[in-house]
């Protein structure tokens, strides 16, 4: 097990940069969280909150308001609801029944869809794109399905969003905050990785609250294996893992003591493993996937993590993309229209094919 | 059922509060290389010179917004003209009557983002990353009191498009939590920077829209700065409350009315997203001086800094008389007789330089100090704690 100092040490993808990253700040990192988190007077807390709810800026004036804009899209936004529980929005894409969603969030059979109507239908996965977070639905035999209309207009920082819900109901109003740009992919097992003397990958240490640590993954196990898949060496168990995004699953075989164990893993958020106490707090309520968009516009609109998956509005009611995350407290992620329309129709086309 | 999900989040909501917990909105980055950004050529701007109240820029709409474009480096201000079917949401905040006027007031928001571009910058001092803006182009630029620290630190702004800058920090009101910061001259060679134009905190009222911008997370470079836009909960003398969603990194960030005036620098958090506090502007006009003069004075409740150690004045020494129990001092390995001679960059002489030392702190900063006990020098790590 000895290894050679010069010894390349293998990180999982992009590991190494975060790893230096937190030690070069670890410790003011721990001195600030302490400055930070103070308990406030009861005083210094905000006066009238009535007053203030009441004033907020997706109060039930402004949903009131901005109906008509919601009311465009009424009959095209759907609720996706996966083992009884609503998990997604979902946006009707065309009239032949297939209905576009946040793919990360479908995880428990069987999946139903609520249309505006209160209608509840079944649907089934046609197509899937993992690397912007997108499923395709199929209803069979879709009767009165009003396709959504995108747009490609880009609506400069500072523009009103509308995010609308099932049934013209405004789940909430926020702004352009950053224009469409890469959101990097920072799904993690939690690993970190060096070549074992015969080139395979063994676990040197394991991220606290990462998925790896969920799992039960040790220091100086080794991974053998990945989805039955037998890995020969530390490069390509991080090709494997690195292809993988925050809410997959993926099962282990590990060698310990000489043991071969079998352990199922999620890969987690790398931020969300690394977050204090605190910040969770303040953050709230997240997806389990937030990250790896080809392009996401950032705006400022309060979505549930089950309100992902539905269209966002301009204020002339133009979709001019789709919510694809809640990523915290001062961030959701949209996909542009000019994103979502290109795989969407990749999307569709695959569907048909495979249904023909 | 809507309602009813409303209902509950309400109460959801005091039972947060009451309970709540206030964060700074402070963040920790590694500051990225700088790329240069050519601002204005031209234009006389509108100068406060060192020294100078500011009370002068109020209400100067008609001195500068005409030649403001969206496209033009702010060197006369981010003033933005209001129309005249707006100017009741200005003066008195509300909703928007009908889709047309909303429209209106997001070309305002629009329009002030784009020039709260080029003066909010990103402060990085030591491992601390908050934000700032520019007010004159001279280059003051408030902040919080917490991002600033002490007067005399070195600071980086990091200013839209990556640019980078030195600056030292002058003086603090952290009663309030409001600090200043003054970019070194001789950076941008004769010409002004670009500044944000300052409103006033008398007209301000519940329910008046307003625009905050800032680093959150602290500075990115293939992100750049973040616009968020909310409206005003709560006035208070020493802070306005938006739902204006702000989180670490954010603090000193300008919030803006409509009109593109300064109101308000970003300060703390509680948890709930509209529970987001910031510092009138006019905690800064009210004593330009003493902060222009790099004093520092004030503590908010709950955060006066304490060591846990008493000492004489009259020794000449900062000879440490008794150590309490369970204090930062204790924890940290002070002993009855240890002579402090250094604290955090202070030298110390006597008793009250110690004291001034420790109030220049915050609680949970750490710092390193070093005694003399028996005649060795030692070295402590210090956690600065509270005060009861």
């Amino acid at each position: 097990m000895n290894l050679a100092p010069h010894k390349f040490n293998r990180f999982e993808f992009n590991m190494r940069v975060a790893i230096v990253a937190l030690m070069t700040c670890f410790v003011p990192l721990t001195c600030l969280a302490q400055v930070g988190f103070a308990q406030f007077e009861l005083d210094d807390l905000p006066e009238g909150l009535n007053l203030g709810v009441s004033n907020r800026r997706d109060n039930g004036e402004m949903t009131a308001l901005v109906r008509p804009v919601a009311n465009k899209v009424a009959s095209s936004v759907v609720q996706v609801v996966c083992g009884g529980r609503p998990v997604s929005l979902g946006t009707i894409v065309s009239s032949d029944g297939y209905v576009l969603t946040k793919q990360s969030e479908l995880t428990t059979d069987p999946i139903r869809i609520r249309l505006h109507d209160d209608r509840l239908l079944d649907a089934r996965v046609a197509a899937v794109r993992k690397s912007s977070d997108l499923a395709l639905l199929k209803i069979d035999s879709p009767q009165g399905f009003t396709p959504i209309q995108w747009s490609t207009d880009s609506p400069p920082i500072g523009s009103f969003l509308i995010s609308p819900g099932r049934g013209a109901r405004t789940i909430g109003i926020g702004v352009v905050s950053v224009l469409a740009r890469p959101v990097q992919h920072q799904g993690k097992l939690g690993v970190h990785l060096v070549d074992d003397s015969d080139g395979r990958a063994r676990v040197q240490t394991v991220i606290r609250d990462s998925g790896a640590e969920m799992a039960g993954v040790e220091p100086n196990d080794r991974i053998v294996a990945i989805n039955g898949q037998t890995e020969l060496s530390g490069k390509s168990v991080v090709k494997r893992l690195s292809a993988m995004y925050a809410g997959e699953s993926v099962r282990l075989t590990i060698e310990r003591s000489g043991a071969l164990l079998e352990m199922d893993a999620t890969i987690r958020e790398l931020n969300l493993m690394q977050e204090s106490e605190n910040d969770s707090k303040v953050n709230g309520p997240r997806n389990t996937r937030l990250s790896g968009f080809d392009r996401a516009i950032q705006h400022d609109t309060v979505l549930d993590p089950d309100e992902c998956g539905g269209p966002v509005l301009d204020t002339n009611g133009q979709a001019i993309g789709l919510n694809i995350a809640r990523a915290g407290r001062v961030m959701s992620y949209a996909l542009p229209a000019s994103l979502v329309i290109p795989e969407m129709t990749l999307l569709l086309n695959e569907a048909r094919a495979a249904a023909r | 059922m809507r309602t009813h999900e409303r209902i509950c989040r309400l109460v959801r909501l005091r039972l947060v509060v009451v309970a709540s917990v206030a964060s700074w909105v402070i963040a920790i980055s590694i500051s990225l290389g700088s790329s240069g950004l050519a601002f204005a050529q031209d234009v006389s701007s509108r100068k406060i010179a060192p020294g100078d109240s500011f009370g002068g820029f109020e209400r100067d709409i008609a001195a500068s917004q005409s030649s403001i474009s969206d496209d033009s480096p702010n060197t006369v201000g981010t003033v933005v003209e209001v129309p005249g079917s707006l100017v009741r949401l200005y003066q008195r905040g509300g909703t928007p009557r009908t889709i047309e006027e909303l429209q209106l007031l997001e070309r305002q928001q629009q329009r002030v983002a784009a020039l709260a571009s080029s003066c909010t910058v990103s402060v990085q001092i030591g491992p601390a990353q908050g934000c700032g803006v520019i007010i004159t182009g001279t280059g003051y630029v408030l902040t919080a009191a917490h991002v600033a620290m002490r007067p005399g630190k070195h600071a980086i702004l990091t200013l839209a498009g990556g640019r980078q800058v030195t600056a030292t920090t002058l003086g603090m009101n952290r009663g309030v939590d409001a600090g200043l910061i003054k970019i070194d001259p001789g950076q941008n060679g004769s010409q002004p920077w670009p500044h944000a134009s300052l409103g006033s905190s008398d007209s301000l009222l519940s329910g008046m829209w307003c625009i905050a911008t800032g680093h959150p997370g602290g500075y990115s470079e293939d992100r750049g700065f973040v616009t968020r836009v909310g409206r005003i909960l709560s006035v208070r003398p020493d802070s306005l409350v938006t739902d204006c969603a702000l989180i670490g990194g954010d603090s000193g960030g300008p919030l803006f009315d409509i009109a593109g005036k300064l109101i308000a620098i970003h300060s703390r958090i509680g948890n709930d997203v509209a529970d987001n506090l910031h510092v009138p502007v006019v905690h800064y006009d009210e004593h330009w001086d003493r902060l222009v003069n790099n004093e520092a004075w004030g503590y908010l409740p709950g955060f006066k800094p304490a060591l846990g150690v008493t000492g004489n004045q009259a020794f000449g020494i900062a000879q440490v008389v008794e150590v309490k129990p369970n204090t930062p001092a204790s924890t940290a390995g002070f002993r009855q007789n240890d002579i402090v001679e250094e604290f955090g960059d202070a030298m110390i002489t006597d008793f009250d330089s110690l004291k001034r030392a420790v109030a220049d702190t915050m609680p949970g900063e750490r710092v390193v100090v070093w005694i003399n006990r028996g005649g060795q020098r030692m070295k402590l790590f210090v956690e600065i704690g509270r005060a009861e």
